[in-house]
């Protein structure tokens, strides 16, 4: 090898050692350094590192994996609380459960959940194998075989995908919960979902409904007749929500004219509709739509505070600290990021923000229903929804032959209607109900079918696909081993 | 749900606090313990009492369930218990409690070492005496101690003698049902 090879070599190396060292410790795009595949939805994120690795740059790899752990709560935590954890973090930190930490250790979430994994991850970003729950409960008295004779032929590998048990959110699988259940109809005589039922008759209040001549802005948008007309036929306008609104926020109650024209954008933020729909805002920065929005987030580093790390803060110019400022990142997933099947003729840098599924001008809630999902999405699923008996509901619903909250849209499932103690509103996180699908059994399918059937249902992979044309052709057992065993009739060894 | 156990782990930490403060000044582990175990007693005893026997069996408005939530029914003791011992996990490693049983209904709550084996069955053939000992958990080494938990109401013993997971259905008020564990990591 010549020596202008051997330096050319050396030469390169530097630069390349320089360029990592530079992107790790002051700032840039680290992608390219990503050491595997990033998750699903956690591709979002992927070039704002800190999220998830919050320890400082060569903390000890004890303190690395701590730090790691608890960023996931960062995010994750409210679920985990909402689903009533049946494996919470807390209960595995007590040491009595040492003997557990090295067969799998619960106290870490990347045990089950390891990122940058793509050979090994599964759906719901698992990445732990298939028959996890063996490690707990197949030995001493928390064999599970031991007070459960219908688990004795079973394979581990079975518990969390044949539909019976999730790890962490057991709720609508609990056998106290299948018993009393036991021998529901698959469809109830008058099927309804009963918050969607009671969301469609809240009535507004009186007397604040707008009309056309109503509208403040200024002489040129009000001369777009079109918009004009969709905003009076819309939600907006019947709650008394004027234009100036959303177009000029803040402005002063007694702003004449030129105020308005003074204050007036075209296009406003989802931070508009935030000021009046916190709820769902905070609910859809959950959900793989607008997780870019969630505050656990980490944003941009500084470069100056970088510099400084390394002591360099005063040797190198602002401007040229700028050059390796970190990217930042997109303020909206778009089309085009998805890594589910969409459509060829969506548009690929359309992002995701409120007005993507709901016209900022008539807010039209039946279009943000269905059509805004099938516009996008082009899974088996979705493509089956039209030919669906769900969609057959839905217009029945739709054209006043089936009461409200009879139909089924694709809002229906996944971003159902849900009352809380004060309030009733859609949740805006899409996921919610999809992590795993089971979860949606309690809040969506239990109102108008029985527990037995939508636990079938959901486990026929090819019925989901179908979009429930037809019947579940899987059968789930768990049912009747609970109603055996709470009738006393399970048997078990004595203990 | 979580305001409640908030509050238990609030107290809890008012009542930790002082005890690590007490154990930062040298003082004995059992000492430390034991003053751990007298506040955790004391809330667990006056729920029993003024909440569940009182509402559910003296009063009977209210019944108390494992799954409370979805019956609109008040938390058993033990599970109120179990959640100040796991939001207490939430917030510090100076400390770790559990409320165990040589008769669990939860599998999970019997002896998982030798010494709380050897704890728990002291405790039940010596109801007036505590068991103090230490143990290597995870690498680490722990002072450990086990308090006696009796049957102080009835709806304690009408809940274990009844439940279909109960190894032991002829509990009477005043037994010894298990045990409170604590363990605190030795410097």
């Amino acid at each position: 090898m010549s020596q202008k090879v051997v330096l050319w070599l050396i030469g390169m190396t530097l630069l390349a050692a320089a360029y990592v060292a530079a992107t790790m410790l002051v700032g840039g795009d680290r992608r390219a350094l990503l050491v595997g595949r990033t998750t699903d939805a956690h591709h979002q994120i992927e070039m704002a590192c800190e999220t998830c690795h919050a320890a400082a740059p060569f903390a000890d790899a004890a303190t690395a994996e701590r730090e790691l752990n608890e960023t996931c709560r960062n995010c994750h935590e409210d679920e985990l609380d909402a689903a009533v954890d049946s494996h919470p973090r807390s209960m595995f930190r007590n040491p009595r459960m040492a003997s557990y930490w090295e067969k799998l250790d619960a106290r870490l979430c990347t045990s089950c959940h390891a990122e940058h994994r793509p050979e090994i991850t599964r759906t719901g970003a698992v990445t732990v194998a298939t028959d996890f729950c063996v490690a707990c409960h197949s030995e001493g008295d928390e064999d599970i075989r031991l007070d459960r004779p219908s688990h004795a032929g079973l394979g581990f590998d079975t518990c969390a995908t044949a539909g019976c048990h999730n790890y962490h959110d057991n709720r609508a699988l609990y056998e106290d919960f299948l018993a009393e259940r036991a021998g529901g109809p698959a469809l109830r005589p008058e099927p309804v979902h009963g918050p969607t039922a009671r969301f469609r008759a809240l009535e507004r209040p009186a007397g604040m409904a707008l009309g056309r001549g109503d509208a403040v802005a200024p002489a040129a948008a009000l001369a777009d007749t079109n918009i004009l007309v969709q905003w009076a036929g819309s939600g907006h306008a019947a709650a008394g929500v004027n234009c100036t609104a959303c177009h000029a926020d803040g402005l002063a109650a007694d702003s004449g004219p030129a105020g308005v024209t003074a204050r007036w954008f075209e296009a406003p933020s989802t931070r508009a509709c935030r000021s009046c729909h916190e709820p769902q805002a905070r609910s859809f920065a959950r959900g793989r739509h607008g997780m870019r929005e969630h505050p656990g987030v980490a944003p941009p580093r500084n470069p100056a505070t970088g510099l400084e790390r390394v002591g360099l803060s005063r040797l190198i110019p602002e401007i040229v600290a700028g050059w390796v400022a970190d990217p930042v990142p997109p303020a909206r997933m778009t089309v085009g990021e998805a890594r589910l099947p969409m459509r060829a003729d969506a548009e690929e840098h359309r992002a995701l923000d409120c007005g993507a599924c709901h016209r900022p001008h008539d807010v039209d809630t039946v279009r943000a229903a269905v059509e805004a999902c099938t516009s996008c999405h082009d899974d088996r699923h979705t493509r089956a929804y039209a030919d669906g008996p769900h969609h057959t509901l839905w217009q029945a619903e739709l054209s006043g032959e089936a009461p409200p909250g009879a139909g089924v849209s694709c809002a229906t499932c996944h971003m159902p209607v849900t009352e809380g103690r004060e309030a009733i509103a859609v949740n805006h996180n899409q996921n919610d109900t999809l992590r795993p699908s089971d979860k949606m059994i309690r809040p969506v399918c239990l109102d108008c079918h029985g527990l037995e059937f939508s636990l079938d249902a959901l486990a026929d992979a090819d019925l989901v696909d179908r979009n429930f044309r037809g019947t579940p052709t899987v059968h789930v057992e768990s049912m009747e081993w609970a109603v055996r065993r709470s009738a006393g009739d399970e048997g078990g060894t004595a203990r | 749900m979580r305001y409640r156990t908030f509050t238990i782990a609030v107290a809890f930490a008012v009542a930790a606090g002082t005890a690590m403060d007490a154990a930062a000044q040298e003082m004995p582990y059992p000492r430390v313990a034991d003053m751990l175990y007298r506040v955790m007693s004391a809330d667990r005893e006056v729920y029993t009492r003024m909440v569940v026997q009182r509402l559910t069996v003296d009063e009977e408005i209210l019944t108390a369930s494992e799954h409370f939530e979805d019956e609109a029914a008040l938390p058993l003791p033990a599970q109120m218990f179990r959640f100040g011992a796991e939001t207490v996990m939430d917030n510090t490693e100076d400390f770790s409690y559990a409320l165990l049983s040589l008769d669990p209904i939860n599998r999970n709550n019997g002896p998982a070492t030798e010494l709380e084996q050897a704890g728990l069955e002291f405790v039940a053939d010596n109801p007036d005496e505590n068991f103090y000992g230490e143990e290597e958990l995870g690498g680490e080494r722990y002072f450990a101690a086990v308090y006696p938990d009796r049957a102080i109401v009835e709806a304690c013993v009408n809940c274990h003698n009844n439940h279909r997971d109960s190894p032991r259905t002829d509990l009477e008020v005043g037994d010894v049902m298990g045990g409170v564990v604590i363990r605190i990591p030795i410097d």
